[in-house]
């Protein structure tokens, strides 16, 4: 019962996060200079030709009557038409979304593999030097920006024929090997920061944890420190971890605008980024709905996990 | 530890695995042009920038085309001829057909000319036919055009990509929608396209001529990063595309099967120049004056373009006429002109005016055209501050609503000399209204240019409408637009013009041979 | 300030890594702020040599694609990336702290209305944000500025908040809402000083997420308008060049780099003041 109300009181909040997210981006591209005829026509628009364009668009309409039509059409799963393609915006999303899904998922793998164990190395690393070393690792991860690496990259592997491609993409369905090599160069770029962020996470979770009493209980009963590992320490810090995670997810389902423009992948920040260029309204709308609509999401499933996990969090987290 | 060690371990096989299956085998005459841009706007007849002339040109023909040396060529039309000076007749191929089989005929012709003329369709292009008076189809092969008077320039507005012929039949229809299909009797047709990520072309079955394209499948995946599409020459995923940087030629010098071609074309970069609003310091034509003088276009020819192009003047140099080639503006030593400047300046009681430039950020050369330019401007007293700003926000801010002093960008050129430089009569070109001041003198001048036949006497006329734009200083050339065709010539056999009119980079795409098969 | 003074020279002796950055962060900050009087060349004189050479005696940086000397333009860079990510995160602190604050005292419906907020900016991922912010307000350091508060922001905000949660319920707290002191007073005078070190902490982390936002909007093109550029600016133009000016791309990144880790390090290092409790080795 705690868990459907908090359900319930999480669901509301969300949409009313995403209704508000999507008022503010409808209000605001009506505020963009330079409309669609614009950017179709070029410059050799004439006022009678962007009327014309305008009116079959029905962009002429006041603001408010195209918002609720829009808002209303969503319950019934459309996210408008494409201004420039005339295809339905929801489905080229969904066209996009493995894409990106898969981008992140791949940078999230590499992010987890390297950043977990180098967390927990410095974090218990008897030496000095050990912790430093992670230490640096995380730091450095955290501070090269993406598109610094992404062009290191490709001046890398365009140079030297090393097998990995360096832009351009091949459907998964198509050919998996292509796919696979034109999808880690833009993955791992993606990846080194989620590397550093989750180490980092992993590091002071396992360092917070240490200084609990049970731990010093265990070290007393003289388990040794691979037990304490596994089944305290790892167990423990395994919360954190997991939100770092999921916000790290959330944030490469939309964030990957410049890797994928970078390395011409075509995703769904890639999608919205060139709707945003064109002027195509419907495009950055239906995008920025369904990003946020995403994260939103993957927050509230993190959220429940919490309630899952330790119904604690869950009360005291509902009540704010 | 043994964690790190087992994780690292996997991590270590999947690489070995990726490592070791990078053979595929590359399929038979498929060609690969890294297309830099996605098309704008699907409608032939509506859009106007060349990201989306390029893919038309694929799909669609022209009754007429127009040759390196902007002489015109059979297209769909085997042959036409002027009856009278106000009277056209064209022939079409018997073997020309859609992509869909059916034969292009008259009426596909009669009912083009209509669309593109009807307000509705909202194209740019329909002013540049001159004015047609009567559009009518002889026989089922023979189409006449009867004008309401002489338009020199007709039969080159006739070989734009804008002027497509499109079937008629399936328009009215309803089978055909021009906006979101093409459907063309070109050499390729569209089999697939994904938004951003790739077109693919498959050779028009009932193309005319005979054995043509070579290429069965054009590939074009869409790569807007020039390091990315340089990167993409080098491993072999595509074997052509095409840059506007010129240093393009420095940054594949070592790479000894990669084969850089500069095209020249009839385009330039232009600045525009409001005039219009009187709040604005361009307003005062001593000013614009100025500005005119002061700029360094040989700077801008060296330091942007590393020496490799050449200073242009409102009538293209590629038309190889005298227009304007003595004027003080290009003749004068540049400290004559910067002196010239500072005292019109005086002269107009503004000796710093400030002012911005604007320069959109589609491509890195107008901010540095512009860059050149602030420092040159400079040097006459002029305080000048650059703005890079996306395409959208430039359209809106010089075109609708005159918010600016100078803009960067470029200009067709065409096949014509009257056809670029009509657009400085507003009332006929329309989108500069917002920035130009209507001169009636030039307007006059333009007229008849377009009217006389060629000739030295309509040399001479287009030498007068010159100065008369120099000395308005409203709208300039600043230095021609060369493309650089790059193309991997292990991979590919091409054939590129080494100059074009009409922005047709790949007129002879139908002749690329793909190298791979063997 | 000599407590400061104190606190910085036993904080520089026990990390030697934190106390490195920092005199790093020192150097930068001294470049950005007394660059244009330092004499390394103009950055914005043009074909001051010829264009793309590699570094030497007369250009120790090379120089960039319009001729000018790089180096005085990777010191321009620093001014401008230091300046706009200072500038937002200057507004994220204080526009933070005021509403966590708020937040956990006053409880209830404000808590409820900051927390939807920070909700909502947080369900834009910032780089969309910051391309729809730059669409509307046309591309400049203003619109920087706000993109980066905003995406900096809610983070902060909960973080405020849940270190004057527990505060809030203290005993100096409730006997100064005895004595009558207005909600004003009690946040400035006896929450602020409590929540100032994770206000610190946190700060230096929204300053490295700052300078990557700042150079990843400039490399889209968005930031500051040529022929000022920031360091962002900069990699965008010279990544061309990656292949025959490989040095433009180098400076400028390694640069960038060498600032954010120094930021992140010295959070890292405050951080570990603030929080001794932990570090305890697990044997």
């Amino acid at each position: 019962m705690r868990i459907l109300t908090f359900l319930g009181s999480r669901v509301l909040f969300a949409l009313i996060t995403l209704t508000g997210a999507s008022l503010l981006v409808f209000i605001a591209l009506r505020l963009v200079p330079g409309g669609f005829a614009d950017v179709v026509l070029g410059p050799f628009v004439t006022p009678e030709a962007r009327e014309i364009l305008t009116a079959r668009f029905g962009l002429d309409q006041p603001v408010w009557v195209q918002f609720v039509k829009w808002f209303l059409a969503l319950f019934q799963g459309d996210l408008g038409t494409s201004l420039v393609t005339q295809q339905p915006v929801a489905a080229e999303l969904l066209r996009r979304l493995p894409v990106t899904a898969e981008l992140a998922f791949l940078s999230l793998l590499f992010a987890l593999s390297l950043g977990l164990p180098l967390g927990v190395a410095s974090a218990t690393a008897s030496t000095h030097g050990g912790g430093r070393f992670g230490r640096m690792v995380g730091a450095l991860g955290a501070s090269v920006p993406d598109f610094v690496l992404g062009s290191l990259f490709i001046f890398v592997f365009s140079v030297w024929s090393l097998g990995l491609k360096a832009g351009g993409y091949t459907p998964l369905a198509e050919d998996p090997i292509e796919n696979l090599l034109g999808m880690i160069l833009p993955a791992v770029t993606l990846g080194v920061f989620g590397m550093a962020l989750i180490l980092r996470t992993t590091r002071d979770a396992v360092l917070t944890v240490l200084t609990e009493g049970y731990i010093a209980a265990a070290v007393a009963r003289g388990d040794t420190p691979r037990q304490i590992l596994r089944h305290h320490v790892l167990r423990n810090a395994s919360v954190l971890v997991l939100t770092v995670s999921a916000t790290y997810f959330g944030y490469l389902l939309g964030g990957a605008v410049i890797v994928e423009v970078l390395f011409s992948v075509p995703g769904v920040g890639f999608y919205i980024y060139s709707g945003l260029l064109n002027r195509d309204y419907a495009v950055v709308q239906g995008g920025v709905l369904f990003v946020a609509a995403l994260f939103v999401l993957l927050n509230m499933l993190v959220d429940l996990a919490y309630v899952l996990i330790d119904p604690r969090i869950g009360a005291s987290r509902s009540q704010q | 530890m043994s964690i790190l060690i087992r994780w690292l371990a996997g991590a270590a096989l999947a690489a070995t695995f990726l490592a070791g299956s990078l053979t595929t085998a590359v399929a038979e005459s498929r060609i690969v042009w890294g297309k830099p841009g996605e098309i704008t706007y699907g409608d032939v007849h509506v859009a106007g920038t060349s990201a989306s002339w390029d893919v038309f040109q694929l799909v669609y023909e022209t009754l007429l085309a127009t040759d390196e040396n902007f002489q015109l060529q059979p297209g769909l039309a085997e042959s036409w001829e002027q009856v009278s000076p106000t009277e056209y007749t064209f022939t079409l191929r018997d073997n020309a057909a859609f992509s869909n089989g059916r034969k292009v005929t008259s009426a596909d012709v009669v009912g083009t000319f209509e669309r593109i003329l009807d307000p509705n369709t909202a194209s740019y292009w329909a002013k540049q036919f001159g004015s047609i008076a009567k559009v009518e189809a002889l026989d089922d092969h023979k189409v006449k055009v009867t004008l309401e008077e002489p338009h020199t320039a007709f039969l080159p507005a006739v070989a734009h990509i804008s002027a497509a012929i499109i079937p008629i039949e399936e328009y009215k229809a309803g089978s055909f929608d021009p906006i979101t299909q093409m459907l063309g009797s070109g050499p390729y047709m569209v089999e697939e396209h994904k938004q951003d990520e790739s077109w693919t072309f498959k050779a028009n079955p009932h193309y005319w001529r005979e054995g043509y394209p070579l290429a069965e499948t054009l590939y074009a995946p869409i790569i807007p990063d020039e390091s990315a599409r340089i990167a993409a020459l080098r491993d072999g995923r595509i074997d052509y595309t095409f840059f506007g940087n010129p240093d393009v030629e420095l940054l594949l010098a070592r790479d000894q099967n990669i084969k850089v071609q500069p095209q020249e074309t009839s385009n330039y970069f232009r600045v525009d120049v409001n005039a219009k609003n009187p709040d604005r310091p361009f307003h005062d034509q001593r000013v614009r004056q100025a500005m005119n003088l002061s700029l360094d276009r040989e700077a801008i020819r060296d330091l942007v373009f590393a020496g490799t192009t050449e200073v242009d003047y409102p009538v293209p140099r590629a038309f190889g006429l005298e227009a304007c080639h003595q004027l003080p503006t290009y003749a004068l030593p540049r400290d004559q002109r910067v002196e010239r400047a500072r005292n019109l300046l005086q002269e107009a009681g503004n000796p710093a005016p400030k002012v911005s430039i604007i320069a959109t950020s589609s491509s890195e050369l107008y901010s540095r055209i512009a860059q050149v330019m602030q420092q040159s401007m400079a040097e006459a007293g002029f305080i000048v501050e650059i703005e890079q700003i996306p395409v959208a926000d430039w359209l809106q801010r010089v075109f609708t609503d005159s918010d600016f002093d100078l803009s960067v960008s470029w200009l067709a050129g065409y096949t014509d000399p009257s056809m670029v430089i009509s657009w400085w009569n507003p009332n006929f070109a329309i989108w500069n209204q917002s920035f130009f001041v209507d001169d009636l003198a030039l307007n006059e001048a333009l007229e008849q240019v377009k009217r006389m036949p060629n000739g030295p006497e309509r040399e001479a006329k287009l030498d007068e409408a010159c100065q008369m734009i120099d000395s308005g200083a409203n709208l300039l050339a600043l230095v021609n637009k060369i493309d650089y065709v790059a193309h991997r010539d292990d991979l590919i056999d091409i054939r590129v013009a080494p100059k074009t009119g009409s922005s047709n980079m790949f007129q002879y795409v139908d002749e690329f041979k793909s190298l791979k098969d063997q | 300030m000599r407590s400061l003074t104190q606190a910085l020279r036993r904080f520089a002796a026990g990390d030697r890594l934190a106390a490195l950055a920092l005199g790093v962060l020192c150097v930068m900050l001294f470049l950005g702020v007394f660059g244009p009087w330092l004499p390394l060349g103009d950055p914005t004189k043009l074909a001051a040599g010829p264009r793309l050479s590699p570094p030497s005696w007369e250009f120790p940086f090379g120089t960039d694609e319009l001729g000018r000397s790089f180096l005085p333009r990777v010191v321009e860079g620093i001014r401008y990336t230091f300046l706009l990510a200072s500038m937002a995160v200057a507004i994220t602190a204080v526009l933070g702290t005021l509403l966590g604050m708020l937040a956990a005292y006053l409880g209830r419906f404000v808590d409820q209305a900051v927390a939807r907020f920070a909700d909502l900016l947080f369900a834009f991922p910032p780089l969309l944000a910051g391309l729809l912010v730059a669409a509307v307000a046309g591309p400049g350091a203003l619109s920087v500025i706000a993109v980066i508060s905003a995406a900096t922001l809610p983070l902060f905000i909960r973080v405020i908040r849940s270190a004057s949660l527990s505060l809030a319920e203290r005993g100096f707290v409730i006997a100064a809402e005895v004595a009558g002191a207005s909600t004003w007073r009690i946040l400035i005078r006896h929450i602020l000083p409590n929540v100032m070190s994770a206000a610190i902490v946190q700060l230096t982390y929204a300053l490295s997420i700052a300078m990557i936002i700042e150079s990843a909007l400039s490399f889209l093109g968005l930031g500051e308008q040529p022929p000022r550029a920031s360091l962002g600016t900069l990699l965008r133009v010279s990544s061309v060049y990656l292949t025959i000016a490989p040095w433009l791309v180098g400076f400028a990144g390694i640069v960038l780099s060498l600032a954010i880790v120094s930021v992140n390090l010295l959070g890292d290092g405050l951080r570990d003041r603030v929080d001794p409790l932990r570090g305890r080795p697990l044997t």
